[in-house]
């Protein structure tokens, strides 16, 4: 199915759902051409290609909404669709909020979201991708003898979106992603970490040999590591692992969130939360960035939006409906029927992140976490952790087994260096940053 | 009823032509997927969503390779194009060929495990009254409750899985979950709690766990929250609660038995059948058979039936988890642990209800034996490292003991741990065994399925906690 065509047939859904009785609907077309392979050893291992479709709706019916999403779409089928999910929307409450965005004409921006040289790409170059990766983990460092799967992957999306107050805008873009997942065997321990880049250009993408070097570097690292005590110091968060602390800080900006109370920023907007260095923008009109596109999921045209400015919160990221019922304009983030980043980043500093630990006296270097749960409503910081000692601005031993913990205002509010190593390879991104002090527990402390 | 999308006919031509370029093994997995959900929010219903799916995706199998492609045009036409795409593999890989068995009629599931009858989803008015007795019963339990959401989801999952060795099989798996978050807040301090139940039932289950149970519960957790302590940091002798405390016993050692890490040799239970790897009160069985768990079915997503597999007993490695291809490669069968997501999935070993039976120490008796430690009640989830065996939790509900009582509320922290450390230093097992609430998923390799954990309370030497407090 062409662009073109995507845009008939969503067209087509909201003309289907106003005859069966909707007062306002949308439809987002998805289309998109998957491709992933995995090696290991020498062997494919796995090769999965697969054109995929679906069609997501939303149905007002006099103020309140239902969502309609699947793979059917012929018109029989989303006629049967669109009455079942009609059906369910007179049992949700009227809501005055609830309704699509104000008219407003798709923007036809050019992001450079879309490389032919992906769409033009043949099995065997995309087979000898991976296959390099593979072979690069193992001639990287002896210490490596085995793999849990080096991965392409590459896509080309199609996404159309037709309303009926007149919208109708359609978008394609492409992505590329490579990662390594090797192994190195310490007695009965086997260390692994997994390393990956992803982009919208084929030519911007990391090597495979590039990729495999750092996957085996941040395995290796870990070789030999030990359970620090328990104590307080300095944490420099790697840039990997300030991107997964973002995405945490991201929901607590989420107005969705802020709405129910779900979130520690709710009611702070103007007041002054982290650092001067705490520099956040989410922005959906980065050329050629994952996270780039010319509207939102629900045709709102994305747009910058400053979420903290020298440390002062100064907004929250919302959709039509939570700007609408929070007194704010959307900032473009619709997502999935949620909200979502578009790209949510740390501003950079000037220091490479080398000199930001010369820099440090004492500290750690965390270089992975691992955990999910923090606790938005209140704020609380706390992952299992690891990576190296910082002692006189040297790398010195690296350490496994403990967590860090801090409440998230004093985390933000210690931030006392930026490094420069922002890189746009997802839609929340950061450079590797300090925080002055952080609590770290692991054994017993001798002090 | 809807008609069979796959009849044994077109079946048999997808794996004709899935087999015909090479590959030892072959089979169609057919989904038809119904959902309803919907969420309360502030008092009211805020929004409903129903998601009809169905597609179907062929694999081929050679050696440790599969080649895959799914297609949600169920004409012939295209499933022979997947058929054909998925066959790619074969063309790459040239070891062994077969030709496909003649597909056996139809097997329709038939076991007593979950109710197959129902083919429609909940009526929305239905849910909708769940959701509103959830919602007032949270607020009057608990005057800070700020903030009530609740959600619910009724499901229907019917699949067809037809394999090249002639196996063709139908089963329809119901789901529900009600869920209840409550907020709540003073001053500036706010509170998290949160409760869930179903299974593989429908909503007639909330008639005897109802929704005012589940809300109040979670009012209670939220309120306990919200008057924590900030929890310490440091290595604490540590009680795991019964039932949700479970997914320990799934971080810290089902995921590291599962088929696919040990094949390659990634875990570190890698090849150590036979050894210990825990004290000898420590017996774990993983268990497809439960009725009404979430991660129960009548056969697995390869169709496979679904197996009770001891993996520790009294302390020793008995076995892993397989699903069909790891298990030819390890010279072994299947445990009926092969799921996946959905028919845009390969399928994985996956753990299905991972339990552990009872002991025959009473809770108080283990509370009295703590000189000053942790008790960490339920938790909101976990994850490890495979190779290392590193693994977390994060406390959903927590108290401090002290000197053998249980002291205040300790806020939400990361435990951190290690798999078979942590599996040795098991001193105590309670007699309190049972099933957690149903309402756990479990994540890997970016697929989501839904899982049932269980476990007596248990008590481990010591653990690093996570807080922010120095004692």
């Amino acid at each position: 199915m062409s662009e073109e065509e995507a845009r008939d047939r969503a067209r087509r859904a909201v003309e289907i759902a106003l005859a069966a009785g909707a007062s306002d609907a949308e439809a987002r077309i998805v289309l998109a051409r998957r491709f992933n392979a995995q090696a290991r050893g020498e062997r494919i291992t796995k090769l999965d290609a697969s054109d995929g479709r679906s069609l997501s709706m939303r149905l007002f019916l006099d103020g309140r909404k239902a969502t309609l999403a699947g793979t059917h779409w012929s018109d029989e089928e989303i006629r049967a669709g669109v009455s079942s999910a009609l059906e369910q929307a007179r049992c949700v409450g009227v809501d005055p909020y609830a309704g699509l965005p104000d008219p407003c004409s798709l923007p036809d921006r050019r992001l450079d979201l879309y490389d032919k040289a992906i769409e033009k790409r043949n099995d065997d170059e995309r087979l000898d991708d991976v296959r390099n990766v593979e072979r690069s983990i193992r001639a990287a460092d002896a210490r490596i003898d085995n793999s849990n799967g080096s991965s392409y992957h590459d896509a080309c999306v199609t996404m159309a979106l037709a309303n009926s107050r007149g919208a109708l805008g359609s978008y394609r873009g492409t992505q590329a992603a490579l990662s390594a997942s090797p192994v190195a065997s310490e007695g009965a321990y086997r260390r692994t970490a997994h390393y990956g880049d992803a982009s919208r250009f084929l030519a911007r993408l990391d090597t495979p040999n590039a990729v495999a070097r750092e996957a085996v570097r941040r395995t290796v690292a870990f070789c030999g590591a030990s359970k620090p005590p328990t104590q307080t110091t300095a944490i420099v968060f790697d840039r990997e692992v300030a991107a997964g602390l973002l995405a945490d800080l991201f929901a607590a900006c989420n107005a969705a969130n802020v709405a129910v109370g779900n979130s520690w920023l709710a009611g702070r907007i103007g007041e002054r939360i982290g650092s001067d260095l705490l520099e956040i923008h989410d922005d959906g009109t980065i050329p050629g960035a994952l996270g780039s596109s010319p509207f939102d999921d629900e045709g709102v045209p994305t747009q910058r939006t400053t979420v903290f400015e020298r440390g002062t919160l100064r907004s929250f990221l919302f959709d039509t409906y939570y700007a609408r019922r929070l007194g704010a304009r959307s900032t473009g983030n619709a997502s999935g029927g949620g909200i979502g980043p578009n790209t949510f980043f740390l501003a950079p500093g000037k220091q490479t992140p080398e000199a930001l630990v010369a820099a440090t006296a004492r500290g750690i270097l965390v270089m992975e976490t691992i955990g999910f749960a923090t606790e938005h409503a209140s704020g609380l910081y706390s992952r299992g952790a690891r990576g190296i000692m910082i002692r006189d601005g040297e790398l010195a031993e690296s350490i496994e087994e403990f967590t860090i913990a801090a409440p998230f205002p004093e985390i933000l509010a210690g931030i006392d260096a930026v490094a420069n190593d922002l890189k746009f390879d997802g839609s929340i991104a950061a450079p590797s940053f300090r925080v002055a002090e952080m609590q770290v527990s692991g054994s017993q402390s001798a002090s | 009823m809807a008609n069979d999308p796959l009849t044994a006919r077109g079946a048999q031509r997808i794996l004709d032509r899935a087999l015909r370029d090479g590959g030892l093994y072959a089979d169609v997995f057919c989904e038809r997927r119904s959902t309803v959900q919907m969420r309360s929010q502030e008092g009211a219903i805020h929004e409903a969503g129903l998601s009809q799916n169905l597609g179907a995706g062929v694999r081929v199998v050679v050696g440790e390779s599969a080649g895959y492609a799914y297609t949600e045009d169920l004409t012939e036409e295209r499933l022979i194009e997947a058929a054909g795409r998925a066959a790619a593999i074969a063309r790459l890989t040239a070891e062994g060929s077969a030709r496909a068995t003649r597909l056996e009629s139809l097997e329709r599931a038939r076991d007593a495990l979950y109710d197959r009858t129902r083919t429609e989803n909940a009526a929305p008015a239905h849910l909708a009254a769940l959701l509103e007795r959830a919602e007032s019963a949270a607020r009057a339990s608990e005057s800070r409750i700020v903030a009530v959401n609740a959600h619910v989801v009724d499901e229907v999952q019917e699949l067809w899985i037809a394999r090249s060795d002639g196996s063709f099989r139908f089963d329809r798996r119901p789901m529900v979950t009600l869920g209840v978050q409550c907020i709540a807040r003073a001053g500036r301090e706010r509170g998290t709690g949160y409760c869930a139940d179903g299974g593989r039932t429908s909503v007639g289950f909330f008639e005897s766990t109802t929704p005012e149970q589940l809300a109040r519960e979670a009012a209670r957790i939220a309120a306990v929250n919200l008057d924590a302590r900030p929890a310490p940091a440091g290595e604490f002798e540590t009680l795991i609660g019964a039932g949700g405390g479970g997914v320990l016993l799934h971080e810290a050692v089902g995921h590291g038995l599962e088929g696919d890490f040990n094949r390659r040799g990634v875990s570190l239970y890698s090849g150590r059948v036979g050894e210990r790897v825990a004290s000898d009160c420590v017996t774990i069985y993983d268990d497809g058979n439960l009725p009404e768990e979430r991660g129960s079915a009548a056969f697995d997503d390869e169709g496979t039936t679904c197996g009770h597999t001891i993996l520790v007993e009294r302390g020793i490695l008995r076995g892993y988890l397989h699903d069909e291809l790891n298990a030819r490669l390890m010279g072994m069968r299947s445990t009926g642990n092969g799921r996946r997501q959905s028919f845009r999935h390969l399928p994985q070993p996956r753990m299905c209800n991972t339990y552990m039976p009872p002991g025959d120490v009473p809770l108080d008796e283990m509370i009295a034996s703590v000189r000053d430690g942790i008790f960490a009640k339920s938790f909101a989830g976990g994850q490890v490292d495979i190779g290392k065996g590193d693994f977390v939790f994060m406390i959903a509900e927590g108290y401090r003991i002290e000197r053998g009582r249980l002291g205040a509320a300790v806020k939400n922290a990361t435990i951190v741990g290690n798999g078979p450390d942590a599996m040795t230093k098991v001193t105590a097992v309670g007699n309190d065994a049972r099933l957690a609430r149903r309402h756990y998923t479990c994540g890997k390799g970016g697929q989501y399925v839904p899982v049932g954990v269980g476990m007596p309370t248990l008590k481990i030497s010591a653990m690093s906690l996570g807080g922010t407090e120095r004692e």
